[in-house]
C-alpha cells in the first residue's frame, strides 16, 4: 500500500469514527427530546388546565412570564419602563420578559422547537407557523379557557372564533386587533391646494383621474401627478374602480370570485382593463416612473414635501397625516384631503372596494405546552384574556385609572375625563410606551370607546386620520375574512404551483404596467401570462383555493 | 530618493487624481451618514440632508447612551475582540504555517478537508444541538470556539508563510531550532504585515458578528454591543411608528416596518457601532511599513 | 547592464526554489527504494511536533464543520423540524427533481454565472489596481488618508448603501438624473433602475464601490511584505517605476492574487445576496437579478421550505468543489495551487 492511500484510510478513519462518536451522542439526546414531545403530545389536553373549575385570579400573585415576538424588526421594550406596563407589575404583580428574536426570528424559532424549550406565549402571524407548531402537539387548545375567563368569548365574534379553529376543531390563536367593524384605509388621497388651483374638478371616474392628472403634469413639472406607493399599490388599488364588488384582495390571491368559482386573475376583463388604464398613466409620465423600485423613504420624502398630486396606496393615511400637517405649518390653504374611491362610468360606487380587512385582525398569540409547569398555560390565557379585556386594553390605551379616564359606564365603556380632551400628548406618550405591548388589542373595544368619544368633537378637532377614516376609507372596505388561509401551505403541491403563478404575476404585471407600448400588448401580456400559469397547474390551484374558499364561506355562513 | 522620470511624473500625477476622486466618492455617503444621526428624525424624513445637519441634535444619540445596558455590552464586546482575535489568529497561523510545510505528512487531504468546509456547511439546526450537547449554549466562549478556525485567513496565512526566504528557516534548522521555535521565532516575525491585516479581518468579524449571540446567548449580561444595539434600534422604531397607527394599518405596518426605520436613529446607532472598529485600522496600518524585519532579522 | 542583476538576483531565489523543490522530491522518491522505508507510523511520529501544529486547528474543523454536516440528509428528505433528522421523511431527489424543473432555473443559473462573471473581471482586479496605485505614493500622510476612507464604505451596512443608490438614480429627484439634466446630456430622466439593462452596472458599480478599499488590504500587506533589497537594487539599476511594478511588486504578490483567483472561481455559484435582494428584489428586475441565493431566500427559506433550500445549497456546493478543482488544477501550472 503507497504511503498516500495510507494516510488518506488513516485519516478517513479518524474522521468516521469521531462524527460517529459525536453522531451517536447527539442521537440519544434528539432521541429523548422526541420521546418528551410525545408525551407532551398525550398529556397536553389533560394536564394543562389547573384543577376543575377552579379559576385563576389573574394579580392574585406573581406572574413571571417570558414571551416571544416572532418577527425580526420585534425587540420588546423592557416591562415596566412605561406607565401601563409598570402599573401592571405593580399592581397586578406581572412581570414579563422577552427572547429577543435578534432579527432572525425564524432561526430563533426553530432553536426553540429543536431545544422543545419554548416561552410562555409566542407572538406570531396567523397561518403557516402556528399550523406547524399545533400539528406537532406543541401548542395548548383554548377552548376550555374561553369558558372560564370571559373577555374573550365575550369581544371575539362567534364567526371569528370558528374561523380561527384549527382542522381539528379547538381553537389556538389569540387573535390581537380584531374587529367586527369595518376598518382599513385604502383610498385617494389628493393634494388640496393643487387640487383648488386647478378649479377643485370632479374626480369620479377614472377619465376624471386622467384628465385631472394630465392638467398637473401641465402645471405642475415637478409634481408627480399619480404617485402609487412602495410596490405600485396604486396600480392595485386601480382594478376596483373597474370591477364593482370586488377589492384588490383579488390580486392577491390571484384569483376572482364569480358565482361560487374562484376564477382566473390573469385574464379578467376588468383587471385587464385597470392594468391599461395603468399602463396609460405609466407611459405618459402621469405615474410615479419609479413605481416598482422606490423605498418608503422616498415616498415619504414626497408626501411631507407635497410633492404629489394624487397619492393611492394600501394605506396612504399615515405618510398623508405628517404631511398634511407639516404643509399645514407654512400654508393654511395646502394639505391633504380624501376622495371617495373612483369607479368606472356606470358601475354602482356604493359597491367600490379599494381595499379589505380581515375581522380576525392582524397577528396571534398562541401559549405552547409547558410539561414543568402544567398549569402556567391557563395563568397566562388569564393574562392575556385581562388584558384584551376592558381594563386591560384602557390602562394599555387610556392609562392608569384616574386621570384621562375614571371608572366604566352602564354600558362598560370608559369614561374619559377632561384631561383627556386637554392632554393629547399625555395619551400619546401613553400609547407610545405600550403598543409594542400591544399583543391582544380589542378593536372592539377601542373603535367604540374612542367613537363615541370622537364623535362629540368637532370636525375641525379630529385627527385628519380619523376624519377621513369615518368619511372615506371605513365605509369603503370590503369585509374579506373569506379569503382567510385559503392559499396552500408552501410544501403542499399547490403551494409550490402557487409560487410559480406569483412570480408569473408579477412580472408580467409588472411589465404590462411598464413596458407595454399600447392597450393591445398589456391584453397580449396578460394572455401570455394566463398561457404560462396554465402551463404550471394554474387550474388546480383555482380547484384548491375555490374549495377553501368554499368552505370559509360556509363557516361564515354568507 | 529615486528620481522620477518624465513618465513616472505622468503616471503619479494620474494616480493622485484617481485616488483623490475615489476618496471624495467613498467618503461621502459616511459623511452624510454621520451627518444624518446628528439631524434630528422628523426633519431627515424630508430628505435633502447633505453635508452639514440641518437641525441639529444629540437625541438619537441620547436613545443609545441612555440604555443601562450599554456600558456591558461594550465590554463584552471588547473582551470578544480582543480574546477571539488573539486565539483565532494564533490558532489559524498554526494550522497555515503545518500546511505550508511541503513535507507535512497529509497536507494534501488536511487541505481539500480545510477547503470543503469553505462550500459544505450543516446548517444551524445541526449545530445548535451541537452546541447545546457540549455545554457552550448561554456562554461566553461560544462566540469564541467555534470559529477559531477562519480557514479563508488560513489560506491568506499559507500563502504568505509559503513565500518566505527559505534560506531564513534553514539556518535556523541547522543551528538546531526546532519546528516550534521556527515558526514562532522566525516565520511569525517576518509576517507582521499579514499578521496585521488578517488580525484586523479577525477583529471586524469578530466586532460585527450578532448572529452568534442571537441564537446561542440568551443571558442580558452576554450580549455584545451589535446585539444590543439592534434591539435598541427595533424596539424605539417600531414603537415610534407603531404608536402613530391605528389598529387597521398595523397589519400593514407590520410588512412596511423591516424596510422603514427612523433614519437618523439608525445612522447614530451606526455610529456608535462601527467608529470603535473603524479606529483600529489606523493602529493597523503602521504595520504596513515595508520590510523592517527582515532587515533586522538578516543582520 | 545593471538591471540585469536585479534580474538574475530574482534567478538565484528562483533557483534556491527549485533546489528546495528537488530536495523535497528527493524524500517523496526515497520511500520507492526498497533498503530504507520507515512506516508511515515511524515518519507521522517523527515530525510529531510538526503535526502539532495542524491538529488544534484540524479538530476544531472536525467538530465544528464536520460534526454537524450530518443535517445535509435534510436535502433527501420531507424535513419537518418536530420530527428531527431521524424521523423526517425521505423524499430522494424530489427536492432537487423540483429545482432543475422550475421554470426558473436556467434564468436563476444564467444569472448567477453573469454576475460571478463580471464580478470576477471587474471587482477582482480592482483592489489590486488601487493597492499598486497606493504603493506609488510616497506622501504617508495621503496615503493612510486614502487608505482609511476607502475602507469605510465596508462598514456601510447594505441597506444603507442601497438606500443611496435607490435615492442616487431615482427618476423622480434622483441626484444622478437632476445632475445630468443640468449638464445637458439628457432631456428625460431615466429609469436607472426599472430598466433590466441597466442593472448589471449598478450593482457592480454598486459593489465595486462597497469593497474596493477593504479589499485593498491584504495586497498592501502582501506588498508591504516584499523584501526592500529588491526594490533597492533596482534603484540603484535606475529603474522606472512602472518597471518596479512589473518586474518586482507584481511578480511578489502574484502568489496571494493566484489564490484568491481559484477561490473566487470556487465561488462563482455565489454572485451576490443582499446587494441583490435589496436593489433588484422587484418584479421589474428579478429576471435580470435573481440569483442562486437569493432564489433560496426567496422561495425556500422564507416558506420555512429548508429541505429545498438545502438541496439548493447541496447542489451548488458540488458544483462550486468541481470549479474549485478544476481552477486549481490549472493554477498548478503557475506553481501556485491551493493543494
Amino acid at each position: 500500500m503507497s504511503k498516500r492511500s495510507l494516510t488518506a484510510l488513516i485519516s478517513l478513519i479518524t474522521v468516521l469514527l469521531l462524527v460517529m462518536a459525536a453522531c451517536g451522542g447527539s442521537n440519544d439526546t434528539s432521541k429523548a427530546n422526541d420521546s418528551k414531545a410525545n408525551n407532551d403530545n398525550n398529556d397536553a389536553n389533560h394536564n394543562s388546565q389547573l384543577s376543575d373549575g377552579e379559576v385563576y385570579e389573574f394579580g392574585s400573585e406573581e406572574l413571571e412570564l417570558t414571551m416571544f415576538g416572532n418577527y425580526d424588526w420585534y425587540s420588546m421594550p423592557a416591562w415596566g419602563d412605561d406607565l401601563a406596563s409598570e402599573w401592571m407589575k405593580e399592581n397586578k404583580n406581572v412581570n414579563i420578559t422577552a427572547i429577543d428574536s435578534g432579527g432572525e426570528a425564524a432561526q430563533k424559532l426553530s432553536s426553540m422547537i429543536v431545544a422543545n424549550d419554548f416561552p410562555d406565549f409566542i407572538w406570531t402571524d396567523k397561518g403557516a407557523d402556528v399550523e406547524r407548531l399545533r400539528e406537532a402537539g406543541k401548542l395548548i387548545a383554548l377552548d376550555d379557557y374561553m369558558d372560564k375567563y370571559p373577555n374573550l368569548k365575550e369581544w371575539l365574534s362567534e364567526d371569528a372564533i370558528n374561523m380561527l379553529r384549527s382542522e381539528d376543531g379547538k381553537l389556538y390563536q389569540f387573535p390581537n386587533w380584531y374587529n367586527s367593524e369595518p376598518f382599513g384605509n385604502a383610498g385617494y388621497v389628493v393634494n388640496k391646494k393643487i387640487w383648488a388651483e386647478l378649479g377643485e374638478p370632479e374626480i369620479n371616474t377614472p377619465d376624471d383621474l386622467y384628465h385631472f392628472l394630465v392638467e398637473v403634469k401641465e402645471n405642475y413639472p415637478d409634481i408627480v401627478p399619480y404617485e402609487t406607493h412602495v410596490e405600485a399599490q396604486g396600480v392595485d388599488l386601480l382594478y376596483s374602480a373597474f370591477a364593482e364588488g370586488h377589492s384588490p384582495a383579488d390580486k392577491r390571491i390571484k384569483a376572482v370570485p364569480e358565482d361560487d368559482k374562484l376564477t382566473p386573475l390573469f385574464n379578467n376583463e376588468n383587471y385587464i382593463e385597470s392594468l391599461q388604464f395603468a399602463n396609460k398613466l405609466f407611459r405618459e409620465g402621469l405615474m410615479t416612473q419609479d413605481a416598482y423600485t422606490q423605498d418608503l423613504e422616498q415616498v415619504e420624502e414626497k408626501i411631507l414635501n407635497g410633492k404629489v398630486a394624487v397619492y393611492a396606496g394600501a394605506s396612504p393615511t399615515e405618510f398623508a397625516t405628517d404631511g398634511h400637517y407639516r404643509l399645514l405649518e407654512e400654508d393654511p390653504d395646502a394639505g391633504y384631503i380624501m376622495i371617495p374611491p373612483i369607479a368606472k362610468e356606470g358601475l354602482n360606487r356604493d359597491n367600490i372596494h379599494p381595499g379589505s380587512y380581515e375581522m380576525l385582525g392582524w397577528n396571534v398569540a398562541v401559549i405552547p405546552v409547558n410539561d414543568e409547569d402544567p398549569g402556567k398555560p391557563e395563568k397566562v390565557f388569564a393574562f392575556l384574556d385581562w388584558l384584551t379585556g376592558p381594563e386591560g386594553q384602557s390602562v394599555q390605551n387610556f392609562g392608569v385609572e384616574g386621570t384621562y379616564w375614571d371608572g366604566f359606564d352602564d354600558e362598560g365603556w370608559p369614561i374619559f375625563t377632561e384631561e383627556y380632551i386637554n392632554d393629547p400628548d399625555g395619551i400619546a406618550a401613553i400609547v407610545n410606551g405600550s403598543t409594542n405591548h400591544q399583543w391582544v388589542g380589542n378593536s372592539n373595544f377601542l373603535d367604540t370607546a374612542k367613537a363615541n368619544f370622537t364623535m362629540e368633537l368637532p370636525v375641525e378637532d379630529r385627527l385628519w386620520a380619523t376624519h377621513w377614516q369615518w368619511e372615506v376609507t371605513w365605509p369603503t372596505q370590503k369585509d374579506q375574512t373569506d379569503y382567510y388561509a385559503i392559499t396552500p401551505m408552501p410544501e403542499e403541491a399547490e403551494g409550490e404551483i402557487l409560487q410559480h403563478i406569483d412570480d408569473i404575476a408579477d412580472e408580467a404585471i409588472a411589465s404590462a404596467v411598464q413596458n407595454a407600448k399600447d392597450e393591445d400588448e398589456v391584453r397580449e401580456i396578460m394572455l401570455q401570462a394566463q398561457a404560462d400559469a396554465e402551463a404550471v397547474g394554474y387550474d388546480q390551484l383555482l380547484d384548491y383555493l375555490t374549495n377553501k374558499w368554499q368552505e370559509n364561506l360556509e363557516k361564515l355562513g354568507w | 530618493m529615486d528620481k522620477l522620470t518624465k513618465s513616472d511624473c505622468l503616471m503619479v500625477g494620474f494616480i493622485y487624481v484617481a485616488l483623490l476622486l475615489l476618496v471624495f466618492v467613498t467618503f461621502y455617503p459616511f459623511w452624510n451618514s454621520l451627518v444624518i444621526s446628528f439631524n434630528s428624525g422628523q426633519d431627515t424624513s424630508l430628505g435633502g440632508v447633505t453635508f452639514w445637519p440641518r437641525e441639529f441634535t444629540l437625541e438619537n444619540y441620547e436613545v443609545v447612551f441612555k440604555d443601562k445596558r450599554l456600558v456591558n455590552a461594550f465590554l463584552i464586546s471588547i473582551l470578544r475582540t480582543v480574546v477571539g482575535t488573539a486565539m483565532s489568529v494564533f490558532v489559524t497561523a498554526m494550522l497555515a504555517y503545518g500546511l505550508s510545510k511541503k513535507e507535512l505528512i497529509g497536507r494534501k487531504y488536511f487541505m481539500i478537508f480545510c477547503l470543503l468546509t469553505m462550500f459544505f456547511s450543516g446548517g444551524l439546526i445541526p449545530t445548535f444541538i451541537l452546541i447545546r450537547g457540549i455545554g457552550l449554549y448561554n456562554n461566553f466562549w461560544v462566540m469564541i470556539i467555534p470559529t477559531l478556525v477562519l480557514v479563508w485567513y488560513m489560506i491568506i496565512f499559507r500563502t504568505f508563510f509559503q513565500q518566505l526566504p527559505k534560506e531564513l528557516e534553514e539556518s535556523a534548522q541547522i543551528d538546531g531550532a526546532s519546528t516550534w521555535g521556527i515558526f514562532l521565532r522566525i516565520a511569525l516575525p517576518l509576517s507582521i504585515p499579514v499578521i496585521a491585516a488578517i488580525s484586523l479581518f479577525t477583529a471586524i468579524f469578530h466586532w460585527n458578528d450578532w448572529f452568534l449571540p442571537t441564537i446561542y446567548i440568551t443571558n442580558d449580561k452576554l450580549i455584545p454591543i451589535q446585539t444590543l444595539l439592534q434591539r435598541i434600534l427595533n424596539s424605539n422604531t417600531a414603537t415610534q411608528a407603531m404608536a402613530n397607527l391605528d389598529a387597521g394599518s398595523a397589519a400593514h405596518f407590520s410588512k412596511m416596518v423591516t424596510s422603514f426605520t427612523g433614519k437618523s436613529l439608525s445612522m447614530a446607532i451606526m455610529m456608535v457601532a462601527t467608529i470603535p472598529i473603524i479606529l483600529v485600522y489606523p493602529f493597523v496600518q503602521k504595520h504596513f511599513v515595508k520590510g523592517v524585519l527582515i532587515g533586522s532579522l538578516k543582520e | 547592464m545593471k538591471s540585469d542583476e536585479v534580474i538574475s538576483k530574482e534567478r538565484m531565489d528562483e533557483k534556491q526554489k527549485s533546489f528546495v523543490l528537488v530536495k523535497n522530491d528527493d524524500n517523496n522518491q526515497s520511500p520507492k527504494t526498497p533498503k530504507q522505508k520507515p512506516s508511515l507510523f515511524k515518519r507521522y511520529f517523527k515530525q510529531f511536533d510538526m503535526q502539532l501544529l495542524v491538529i488544534p486547528g484540524l479538530l476544531l474543523i472536525l467538530i465544528f464543520n464536520y460534526f454537524p454536516m450530518y443535517g445535509l440528509v435534510m436535502a433527501f428528505q420531507d424535513y419537518n423540524i418536530f420530527e428531527g433528522f431521524w424521523n423526517s421523511e425521505w423524499a430522494g431527489l424530489k427536492h432537487f427533481k423540483r429545482f432543475f424543473n422550475d421554470p426558473k432555473f436556467f434564468e436563476v443559473m444564467r444569472n448567477t454565472i453573469v454576475l460571478s462573471s463580471l464580478k470576477i473581471l471587474i471587482i477582482f482586479p480592482a483592489p489590486i489596481i488601487l493597492a499598486l496605485m497606493l504603493n506609488e505614493v510616497r506622501n504617508m500622510m495621503f496615503k493612510r488618508t486614502v487608505q482609511t476612507i476607502t475602507y469605510l464604505p465596508h462598514f456601510l451596512s447594505w441597506v444603507i448603501v442601497a438606500g443611496f443608490a435607490t435615492s442616487m438614480l431615482a427618476t423622480d429627484n434622483g441626484s444622478i438624473n437632476i445632475l445630468l439634466e443640468k449638464i445637458g446630456l439628457i432631456d428625460q430622466p431615466i429609469r436607472f433602475l426599472s430598466i433590466p439593462e441597466y442593472f448589471w452596472g449598478v450593482i457592480i458599480g454598486t459593489n465595486l464601490w462597497k469593497t474596493i478599499g477593504f479589499n485593498s488590504i491584504v495586497y498592501i500587506a502582501a506588498i508591504a511584505g516584499i523584501n526592500p533589497q529588491l526594490y533597492e537594487a533596482a534603484a540603484i539599476d535606475g529603474a522606472s517605476r512602472l518597471k518596479k511594478m512589473y518586474l518586482i511588486t507584481i511578480p511578489s504578490i502574484m502568489p496571494i492574487i493566484v489564490i484568491f483567483l481559484i477561490l473566487d472561481i470556487g465561488n462563482l455559484l455565489s454572485a451576490g445576496f443582499e446587494d441583490l435582494l435589496l436593489l433588484g428584489n422587484n418584479p421589474v428586475l428579478r429576471s435580470v437579478s435573481e440569483v442562486i441565493d437569493t432564489y433560496v431566500y426567496r422561495v425556500g427559506i422564507s416558506n420555512g421550505l429548508y429541505s429545498y433550500a438545502t438541496a439548493i445549497g447541496l447542489f451548488k456546493a458540488v458544483i462550486s468543489v468541481a470549479l474549485l478543482t478544476m481552477a486549481n488544477q490549472i493554477a498548478r501550472r503557475t506553481e501556485n495551487s491551493l493543494w
